[in-house]
């Protein structure tokens, strides 16, 4: 297929030919908001959920963020709504309200019209869909830089947005993730397992894979838009991991910029850790599985660029019921072990359950093991001898054993031994790759 | 127009004479037909000019009265009804003749009083009023005036100007000309004191809390409407009086002044007409009307860089803002839309972001700015983009107001970076491909400035002549635009509402005045657009595209569908038939 290049009738420069007319799930409304739009420099999308308020504060953010860092720039928010289907509110309706409230003085005071587009759903949109509406916009308006944002977040600051799309617009990276101020006992899942992990099998180390808040180039939005995977359960939850990974598998130019202390909204969901862990972990799975080809034949591993500080953490005294989640390991584990003799390798089940007879003092779950662990489970996921979803849950409560000994283990450590420790995790990712390899080819020599 | 049947109307203009003069031959006095309708400066195309600039008739490379005599038939057929003459007063020339010397006469470079005469007559019989400049605010120093107030604190008209021991009266006051001047005040030598000026530092100020100053000036505004000028555009206004603790503009003692002028204006010339020269934000401009009480028209300052900064952008979004800002004026006043003038483009009425943008874009080049403006011509401006530049074009003639052409801007007239100060666009007009540009007979050197003669602006491509025997030329395209304005009151009287499509390119409006309705739509952009408009007002009614008289289809109830191309405009009478 020849390439198309617009630039020189004055249009900006694709290099990648497109297949939206395949795709045809944008409405006539949304199109027709689109064309009026045009050809955009920025485009930060937005989904809101059931809540006008906090999104409005997210508009309003956007607004000045492309006042005061953009001021030149073409910009347009997406904004994503559904209609709450228990009170009958129409959040774009209140959004529309409120967003005028808040958002005239900065028009008033940006050099451009900073457009909005309504994505007026009366069905409830998932992440996926949210994010697919996204980039097909991004792609139609040939957006240069773009950027995912939550309105969950709370005190989600301006200068938060210049850093996800100056990386991508200036300096043309193609993924850009998010690094915060963080407790140094939250994001557990991230530091202990998906991190790690991630860097060690694909090669490129970025911190929050799964984050509310992203931002990527217009190219890597077109590359990932083309996909066959928008059906898939995993990226109609949590699309932006599968994106980071797209973006590492393909060499696509990935960085980090740091951004703050996140601060979550009290008005978001509640977390149900073991459906945030189902589908962090099997998401992850499911990237390993879908994009091996990108990986099984690299042995890179690096941190992606980082604008900023590389981590923050913040050591305040935390509340953590650590006796409860020493109770669920071991409960898991005894309730589990038939399941557990199937998917991990024997010499891996045997140290586990040797964990089991230590007492709640004396327990320790160290990296050497928990590595293993999660390769062999990764590997039997990729085996599908037994569902996927239990397999993923399966592991949660050997998680909740890691963690107990993670907690145990830094109780007193300062930050940067907490960055040491996180360093030699990353390590020994690296050191049982080899092991990870194997398994997984021989599972591959066992399925052909 | 009144009365005529319509379907006239567009043969009636074909000659491209200003309506009044059917009232001219109806009533047999051209001069008398200019004085009946007071409200004849919101139906006029006003043409601006320095007449050392126009055409030199003497050979000695001076653009005189004699020369622009000659070249009213030039300004008659391109469909202008009214001239605004820069400065041609006696004056050292440090300040391009806005360092007057003396007001009542005519600079000898420019021609004898009784060319002046000659000029005005020869304009009044074409139909042509005549606008002269009336710089109130300061003199020369070379003024005889100045030259008694220095020579000693005791001579009668030492208070005539503003004086002082110490160079600390009104802190803090903006100095204007950044880029030459250090400090309002400036040491006299003689006198030994300060004296303040907002200008150079040659242009004291007039002490305006002097009666006799202001007695001076109405007899000097006299002098020239007893010769039949038709109205006075007052240089520096906001500047006149002076307070301690306050900026210096726009004081209400200042707007005192200019009401007492025109109360007497009123008093005894009727119909001559006050146009103010206040760069200010909408609401200061604002008092300056005062409810006709001051000036009759004021320079839409706050607009221009604006759509300049449209076309740029390619969003409409800075006109629909100030437009949104600006006050409603009495029903008699008006605004007058500019493009370019003879000073650079001023930039002091917008904001850091904004004048930065503006720099980038149009000043690239160090240059081409001077205190804070551009000094650019509009072709050069635009990159000599027909398209654009007619667009430009297009809004000067519809927006509300009256609009003021530059001396060359019809045909595309290039500037010269090269040359001092605002020189570089006050270059000699150029009418051929000839020596000079046809401007002069005398030897290049001795011209007042050189011709622009480079590749893409020189005189040899760019002139009068060429132009005329062209029929796709510029100069021939703004003439049928002038032409077409001058048929329709509603450019120059009706009300303004703007429509805000979604489509953030285009910029459409709806002009009303009395049964003529037109809608003005303009794309913005560098690229084709679409765009819907909502028109159920005027549900039934069928466009008419002005340019071509072509019909479009009838608006219902549904949003009306256009597309432009490139940097296109249209401008539809909308009637209902």
């Amino acid at each position: 297929m020849a390439e198309w290049d617009g630039s020189a009738f004055g249009g900006s420069e694709s290099e990648i030919p497109s297949l939206l007319a395949e795709n045809p799930f944008l409405s006539d409304d949304l199109l027709r908001q689109l064309m009026d739009v045009g050809e955009v420099d920025l485009l930060v999308g937005i989904s809101s959920h059931k809540n006008g308020r906090t999104t409005s504060h997210a508009l309003h953010a956007l607004e000045r963020s492309v006042q005061q860092h953009f001021t030149r720039q073409r910009a347009v928010i997406i904004n994503a709504c559904a209609e709450d289907q228990e009170t009958g509110d129409d959040g774009a309706g209140q959004l529309r309200i409120v967003a005028q409230e808040n958002s005239r003085s900065a028009k008033l005071a940006a050099l451009r019209t900073i457009h909005q587009v309504n994505v007026d759903s009366s069905a409830p949109l998932s992440a996926g869909n949210a994010l697919h509406t996204i980039l097909a916009a991004a792609d139609l308006l040939r957006a240069r830089a773009c950027a995912v944002l939550s309105p969950e977040t709370a005190e989600l600051a301006p200068d938060w947005i210049a850093k996800l799309l100056a990386p991508a617009y200036r300096d043309k990276f193609d993924f850009v993730a998010p690094l915060y101020a963080r407790h140094k006992f939250q994001g557990l899942l991230a530091r202990n397992l998906v991190y790690p992990m991630s860097r060690a099998v694909f090669g490129c180390g970025i911190r929050e894979l799964y984050s509310d808040e992203w931002g990527f180039s217009g190219r890597l939005a077109t590359v990932c838009l083309n996909q066959d995977v928008w059906n898939e359960e995993y990226i109609r939850v949590r699309p932006e991991a599968w994106m980071a990974i797209s973006a590492i598998g393909s060499d696509f130019r990935c960085c980090q910029s740091f951004l703050g202390q996140k601060i979550q909204s009290t008005t978001s969901p509640g977390t149900n850790i073991v459906e945030v862990f189902r589908q962090a972990v099997g998401n992850l799975f499911w990237c390993i599985e879908s994009r091996q080809s990108s990986w099984l034949e690299s042995d890179r591993s690096e941190m992606a660029q980082t604008s900023g500080p590389d981590h923050e953490l913040i050591s305040e005294p935390t509340d953590l019921n650590r006796h409860r989640i020493f109770e669920l390991f071991q409960s898991g584990v005894t309730e589990l072990e038939p399941m557990l003799s199937s998917i991990l390798d024997p010499e891996t089940h045997a140290q586990i359950k040797s964990t089991l007879a230590l007492e709640e003092s004396k327990f320790r779950f160290g990296p050497e093991l928990w590595v293993r662990t999660l390769y062999d489970f990764a590997a039997s996921y990729h085996h599908a001898v037994i569902n996927r979803d239990h397999l993923v849950q399966a592991l949660a409560p050997l998680y909740r054993g890691m963690t107990f000994s993670f907690l145990i283990e830094h109780a007193n450590s300062s930050a940067a031994e907490m960055e040491a420790g996180s360093d030699r995790l990353c390590g020994e990712f690296v050191r049982q790759k080899p092991y990870f390899m194997e398994k997984w080819k021989a599972m591959i020599e066992v399925k052909s | 127009m009144m009365g005529q049947p319509k379907e006239d109307r567009f043969a009636v203009a074909a000659s491209g004479a200003p309506r009044y003069e059917d009232n001219s031959k109806r009533n047999g006095d051209s001069s008398l037909a200019l004085q009946e309708d007071k409200l004849w400066f919101k139906d006029a195309v006003i043409y601006q000019l320095h007449v050392r600039t126009f055409c030199d008739s003497n050979a000695d490379g001076i653009g005189d009265f004699a020369g622009l005599t000659q070249r009213l038939d030039y300004l008659q057929d391109l469909g202008i009804t009214a001239i605004w003459l820069l400065p041609f007063y006696p004056s050292p020339l440090r300040d391009d003749g806005y360092d007057i010397a003396d007001y009542v006469s005519v600079h000898p470079s420019y021609g004898t009083f009784e060319d002046f005469k000659t000029f005005l007559a020869a304009a009044h019989s074409r139909g042509i009023r005549l606008i002269v400049e009336m710089v109130l605010n300061h003199t020369s120093d070379q003024h005889p005036w100045f030259k008694e107030a220095r020579s000693s604190r005791d001579n009668p008209k030492r208070d005539w100007y503003v004086w002082s021991d110490t160079d600390t009266r009104y802190k803090g006051v903006r100095i204007i000309f950044v880029d030459t001047e250090t400090s309002n005040w400036t040491w006299d030598s003689i006198s030994k004191s300060y004296y303040w000026h907002r200008f150079f530092n040659h242009q004291p100020d007039l002490n305006f809390d002097n009666p006799a100053v202001i007695e001076a000036l109405w007899q000097v505004m006299q002098f020239w409407l007893n010769l039949g000028v038709d109205g006075f555009r007052f240089d520096a206004v906001p500047y006149l009086v002076e307070r301690e603790g306050t900026t210096c503009e726009n004081l209400p003692e200042t707007h005192a002044i200019i009401q007492d002028i025109r109360k007497r204006l009123d008093l005894a010339y009727p119909g001559r007409i006050l146009l103010a020269e206040a760069n200010n934000w909408p609401a200061d401009i604002l008092a300056y009307f005062k409810d006709g009480k001051e000036f009759d028209a004021a320079f839409h300052f706050p607009l221009m860089p604006r759509m300049f900064m449209s076309v740029k952008l390619q969003d409409r979004k800075p006109i629909i803002d100030i437009l949104e800002q600006m006050p409603e004026i009495p029903v008699g006043c008006q605004w007058c839309i500019f493009l370019r003038n003879h000073d650079e483009l001023t930039l002091e009425m917008v904001t850091d972001i904004e004048r930065d943008y503006m720099y980038d874009e149009y000043g690239v080049d160090k240059k081409m700015r001077l205190n804070q403006g551009i000094r650019r011509r509009l072709a050069p401006m635009m990159d000599n983009d027909r398209k654009q530049i007619e667009l430009l074009n297009g809004l000067l003639m519809s927006m509300q107001g009256t609009p003021i052409v530059y001396y060359g801007d019809e045909i595309g007239m290039g500037d010269n970076l090269y040359l001092g100060d605002r020189n570089g666009v006050r270059t000699p007009m150029q009418w051929n491909g000839d020596r000079n540009g046809g401007f002069s007979t005398a030897d290049p050197e001795r011209l007042y400035s050189p011709v622009i003669s480079n590749a893409v602006y020189g005189y040899q491509a760019i002139n009068v002549d060429a132009q005329q025997r062209s029929g796709h030329s510029l100069l021939l395209w703004t003439k049928s635009l002038i032409k077409l304005r001058n048929i329709f009151h509603v450019f120059g009287r009706g009300t303004i509402q703007l429509l805000k499509p979604a489509n953030h390119r285009i910029l459409a409006y709806v002009r009303q005045w009395d049964q003529e309705i037109v809608l003005v739509v303009n794309n913005l952009s560098s690229s084709a657009q679409a765009v819907e408009l909502d028109l159920r007002r005027f549900e039934s009614y069928v466009p008419i595209e002005m340019f071509g008289r072509n019909l479009f289809p009838r608006i219902r109830d549904l949003p009306y569908l256009l597309t432009l191309g490139p940097y296109q405009f249209y401008w539809f009478q909308l009637r209902r038939l």
